[in-house]
């Protein structure tokens, strides 16, 4: 076998593993368990909880990573090295080392007053944002990053130079030219949030009808024998999953201004 | 008119100190140097993309060193332009007229004739990705012009591209200018081009203001050996003694052996160190038989020629003096290359003129 039906061959053989993997999950489907689960109140709640939730969290990360990404792209400060390594931190550490922190951090005068006096986390559903808005942040950050990086400073410098404020210079030359990457970055992070386990389990809890969200019931149904119903919600994040892929790809085809 | 006075700027990787700079109001102005000396980081402080450590800039009397890019009314067309890909030739062209808030109805005849000059009628409606590299250097350039900028600079603009093309903005520039009298700021390391189209050139090497002057005077008279290497000039010796001719109007130097006779000038002393300049094009190689002008017959050397190069628009002859003394470089034009007959070997007599020499002190 030469060199190149060797390295096709991996290949084909990494595409057989997922596929099958996919594939055995329709020995499942069908039989009376299977539909009492699509109809069960805390599969739908699950699957409502982890899309809103994903919504809102996404939102936030990107309201704050979107002017950070484009500060650690754009300019030269002290400390800009430490804060790109923190903005790793969520994608080594382990999600449960993060949900944990977050638990701690709660139980600290300084995160008791916060439960107090403004919002509680710890087992409710703002957990679950914040949990998957940990997670998601950094990532956000790093890929707007990219897509803002791709963009030469010196269309921004020429807009200035031709009266335009740093705004509007924003909001007419550089967001126009990186809403595809930027629109890229926010699926993907938001597809992240909605796969996003460890730190939501660990902070807000795994509570049916409250703040299970669906990897959690996954991990429910699993712990309780109820097959039919960890398929359907892997099925979910399958489609989410695959659509996510696709829209990413779709966006990026082409090029607009010919 | 500009004016900058002690601009000194600090980056990781470059220092910039104590640069001045003149020019007036329509005044053509090229900032000649090597590349890597640092010049487009002057343009890009002019520009106000970079804040200086010290000193300052005056454009129409008014202080910017601390007022940010869009404040300043300088426009930039950097060497890679950056037209706006998302907006088509006539969005980029208006941009700043837009951005600055300035009524498009009072810009629009001169827009027009900028439009007509550039000859981009047909391409208002596309897009840059599908503009050829002279059309896009034609947009950059009328974008930068549209909303009358008090000084527009010009990055490198005739770098990379073909020569028709380079002609062509060449020629372009030039009738952009004497048409609308804009002051412009170019930065090149070629001096053809700042020959062709400056007013005044500032040499600056190594990281200094070598020389200010009209082309003229930098190309004819440059002052110091820097200069006149960067230029490109080739016969350049060293002078080992300086006497006075028995006219005592005349320097005699010494140079390798052979003496050479220059006007004497106020400006330059003996004892001084100096080093000698021949200009290629100004030597004449004398036809045998033919009488030799009185003022030529100061500077007359025999020798050979020791090889030569058709350089295409002249021929440039290596020519050494009797007893292998010096070697210089002649430039020839073609026609008379083809007249003299010339070959490897052939002995022949060069004559000097006045123009022929340029001193410098060391």
């Amino acid at each position: 076998m030469g060199f190149r039906h060797t390295l096709m061959g991996a290949a084909l053989f990494i595409f057989l593993f997922y596929v099958g993997l996919i594939l055995s999950l329709f020995y499942f489907i069908g039989g009376k368990g299977f539909w009492n689960a699509w109809v069960n109140p805390y599969t739908l709640y699950s699957i409502r909880l982890s899309l809103v939730a994903a919504t809102i969290s996404t939102f936030l990360a990107i309201l704050i990573a979107l002017p950070s990404a484009y500060a650690l792209s754009r300019f030269e400060f002290t400390g800009k090295n430490i804060i790109d390594t923190i903005l790793e931190i969520p994608m080594i550490l382990s999600p449960i080392a993060l949900g944990a922190a977050f638990l701690i951090f709660f139980n600290t005068p300084m995160g008791k007053l916060i439960q107090e006096k403004g919002i509680y986390f710890v087992f409710e559903i703002p957990g679950v944002i914040l949990a998957q808005f940990a997670t998601v942040a950094g990532l956000a950050t790093r890929l707007m990053k990219a897509s803002l990086d791709e963009i030469s400073p010196r269309y921004e410098a020429v807009a200035r130079s031709l009266g335009s404020s740093p705004w509007k210079t924003f909001y007419r030359i550089t967001l126009p030219l990186s809403y595809k990457g930027l629109l890229a970055s926010g699926i993907l992070s938001w597809a992240k949030a909605v796969g996003e386990f460890g730190a939501t389990v660990t902070l807000a809890g795994a509570m049916p009808g409250k703040t299970e969200t669906m990897p959690i019931a996954i991990f429910s149904a699993l712990a309780s024998a109820n097959i039919e119903k960890a398929v359907i919600l892997i099925f979910i994040l399958l489609l989410i999953g695959i659509g996510t892929l696709y829209s990413v790809r779709l966006i990026g085809k082409g090029y607009r201004y010919d | 008119m500009i004016k900058i006075e002690g601009l000194t700027i600090r980056l990781k990787t470059f220092e910039l100190s104590d640069f001045d700079l003149a020019i007036e109001k329509g005044e053509f102005h090229f900032l000649l140097g090597p590349t890597g000396s640092g010049k487009t980081l002057i343009l890009e402080s002019i520009v106000g993309l970079h804040r200086p450590r010290k000193g300052k800039i005056w454009i129409d009397g008014k202080e910017v060193q601390g007022l940010p890019p869009e404040k300043r009314e300088v426009s930039y067309v950097p060497q890679d332009l950056a037209l706006f890909p998302h907006l088509n030739v006539w969005e980029n062209i208006i941009y700043g007229i837009k951005a600055r808030g300035l009524p498009l109805k009072d810009y629009e005849s001169y827009i027009g004739d900028l439009i007509s000059i550039t000859k981009i009628e047909a391409l208002l409606e596309r897009y840059p990705a599908r503009l050829s590299g002279g059309e896009k250097k034609r947009v950059a350039l009328l974008r930068a012009l549209a909303s009358k900028p008090k000084l527009l600079i010009l990055d490198e603009p005739l770098t990379g591209l073909d020569p028709s093309i380079k002609f062509e903005i060449q020629q372009l520039l030039k009738t952009l200018h004497s048409s609308f009298q804009p002051t412009i700021l170019c930065v090149s390391h070629d001096f053809e081009e700042a020959y062709l189209l400056a007013d005044r050139i500032t040499v600056f090497i190594d990281g200094k203001v070598q020389q200010v002057g009209t082309k003229e005077e930098i190309f004819l008279k440059p002052s110091s050996n820097k200069v006149a290497q960067f230029l490109g000039w080739k016969n350049l010796y060293p002078v080992s003694s300086v006497a006075k001719d028995s006219d005592q109007r005349r320097w005699l130097l010494s140079v390798n052996g052979l003496l050479f006779s220059v006007p004497m000038t106020p400006d330059r002393r003996e004892g001084e160190k100096w080093n000698l300049f021949i200009r290629p094009e100004e030597v004449m190689i004398l036809r045998e038989g033919k009488p030799v002008k009185e003022s030529l017959k100061r500077n007359i050397f025999e020798g050979e020629i020791v090889d030569f190069m058709d350089r295409g628009r002249y021929h440039l002859v290596r020519f050494q003096s009797q007893g292998g003394n010096l070697l210089f470089e002649i430039h020839i034009p073609n026609y008379a290359f083809r007249n003299l007959d010339l070959w490897k070997g052939k002995k022949v007599r060069v004559a000097l003129r006045e123009e022929s020499f340029w001193i410098i002190r060391h």
